[in-house]
């Protein structure tokens, strides 16, 4: 006979998005675009605003990865009890590292703001963590989903009891703000209006307690074996950094068409192996690419009972900080008992991620 | 810009889509390869070319190339 599973429980979710919102018309003044292009993100991109750590009167980097996460991480620690440590500096040491509660940390990124050291680790000393383990994940749109599971499985493995997992990106430190703008070709265009920056965070822990949302199951698999890459983010060493190669760009093409069928495998997937009906589902958090290709997305999937939770409207696409956005959301809305899907795609090399939770 | 074989010109050099005088008056799913950055690449074009912008409003109205065009001859 086998010992029950440890159950495991996000206690806890913190976010932060810099600065004010941008709109559509901010961010076409800050690009050099004209009206039309304003109204066309409006009609076709759908994404009517998003958070960005670059100024836009300079375009000066005015927030890096380690301070957004490090603001979501020290959020996500107060909600859960666990108030961070003061970190080096004066006063080290006059009261105890509290974050030390926390015994393992994981980060999943697609924009670290160095090589080394890893962005996990630089958060880690602003939150007065050390003497854990921590792991950082080169990843997309699926990277809080992944991070989550590494989290999750190393907790039930009995090796750590309480996780600060971490999202995040900084997107617009791609831009370059000496481009033309005007002169790139609409699909490079197209990364402009769709990405903005932020980080989230969430405590999980082995701990018997109450409240917060179970994690019944994770999914994370990779499904791009033969298929080329539908999103590239390339990044340039000091050989290379005259090349003329796109820092990024997209199949869109590509993409339409497939996350949609990739996020119903998800939710399928999900509620086969829980062996939970779809109308037992309370609330469908969905890929959040954009205000449009996230109204396709649900509207292919085609699920009339669970209600929508969606942020990137508003946020814009801010990569690994979204799930985190959207469970935050659903904290504050589920009541116990309720049931959730969370479905995440990557196109970079074509990721499936998904994650069923019940508020307990 | 006088004459719908003009704007297919337009529409082969200016955004690279491959269409003939018998695709405009398909409808924008029919099109092979159409999407909406190809339609604003158009826009732009049509507004560069004619010195006039059309209507987004009007635009979302439009189920055909054949449509974008009346609105850049009527703007």
């Amino acid at each position: 006979m086998t010992a029950p599973e440890r159950e495991i429980r996000i206690v806890s979710v913190g976010t932060e998005l810099p600065g004010e919102p941008v709109d559509n018309a901010a961010l076409a003044r800050f690009l050099g675009m004209d009206t039309l292009w304003e109204q066309w993100v409006d009609a076709f991109i759908g994404t009517r605003s998003r958070h960005m750590a670059t100024d836009l009167a300079t375009g000066e980097l005015r927030h890096s990865l380690a301070d957004l996460c490090a603001a979501a991480g020290r959020r996500a620690l107060a909600a859960a009890g666990l108030e961070s440590g003061p970190g080096p500096g004066p006063g080290d040491g006059s009261s105890p590292a509290d974050g030390a509660a926390v015994d393992l940390v994981v980060l999943g990124t697609a924009t670290p703001d160095q090589l080394m050291p890893a962005t996990v680790n630089m958060v880690a000393e602003r939150l007065g963590v050390n003497d854990v383990s921590t792991f950082q994940l080169q990843s997309g749109c699926t990277g809080a989903i992944q991070a989550l599971d590494v989290a999750h499985q190393l907790l039930l493995a009995g090796r750590h009891e309480t996780a600060l997992v971490l999202g995040g990106d900084v997107c617009t430190r791609i831009y370059d703000v000496t481009t033309d703008f005007a002169a790139l070709p609409p699909a490079e265009l197209v990364n402009a209006a769709l990405f903005g920056d932020g980080a989230g965070a969430a405590v999980l822990t082995a701990r018997p307690g109450q409240g917060g949302i179970a994690i019944r199951h994770v999914l994370t698999r990779l499904t791009g074996l033969g298929r080329p890459p539908g999103q590239v983010l390339e990044w340039f060493t000091r050989s290379d950094r005259g090349s003329d190669r796109p820092a990024a760009s997209e199949d869109y093409k590509a993409i339409e068409a497939s996350v949609p069928v990739l996020a119903g495998e998800i939710v399928d997937e999900l509620l086969d192996t829980l062996e939970w009906k779809v109308d037992e589902l309370d609330y469908l958090l969905p890929p959040q690419l954009s205000g449009r290709m996230t109204a396709r997305i649900v509207e292919h999937l085609g699920l009339d009972g669970p209600r929508e939770i969606s942020c990137v409207e508003r946020t814009g696409n801010n990569g690994n900080a979204l799930p985190f956005l959207q469970l935050e959301r659903l904290l504050e809305l589920a009541t116990t008992g309720d049931r959730a899907a969370v479905v995440a795609v990557e196109s970079s090399k074509w990721i499936k991620g998904g994650l069923a939770v019940e508020r307990l | 810009m006088k004459t719908i074989d003009d704007f297919v010109d337009l529409v082969q050099d200016e955004i690279g889509l491959d269409v003939t005088a018998q695709d405009v008056g398909r409808t924008f799913d029919e099109l092979p390869g159409w999407d909406s950055v190809h339609l604003l690449a158009l826009l732009a074009a049509l507004e560069r070319t004619t010195g006039r912008r059309i209507a987004m409003t009007d635009v979302l109205e439009a189920a055909s190339l054949e449509s974008i065009y009346r609105l850049a001859v009527s703007a």
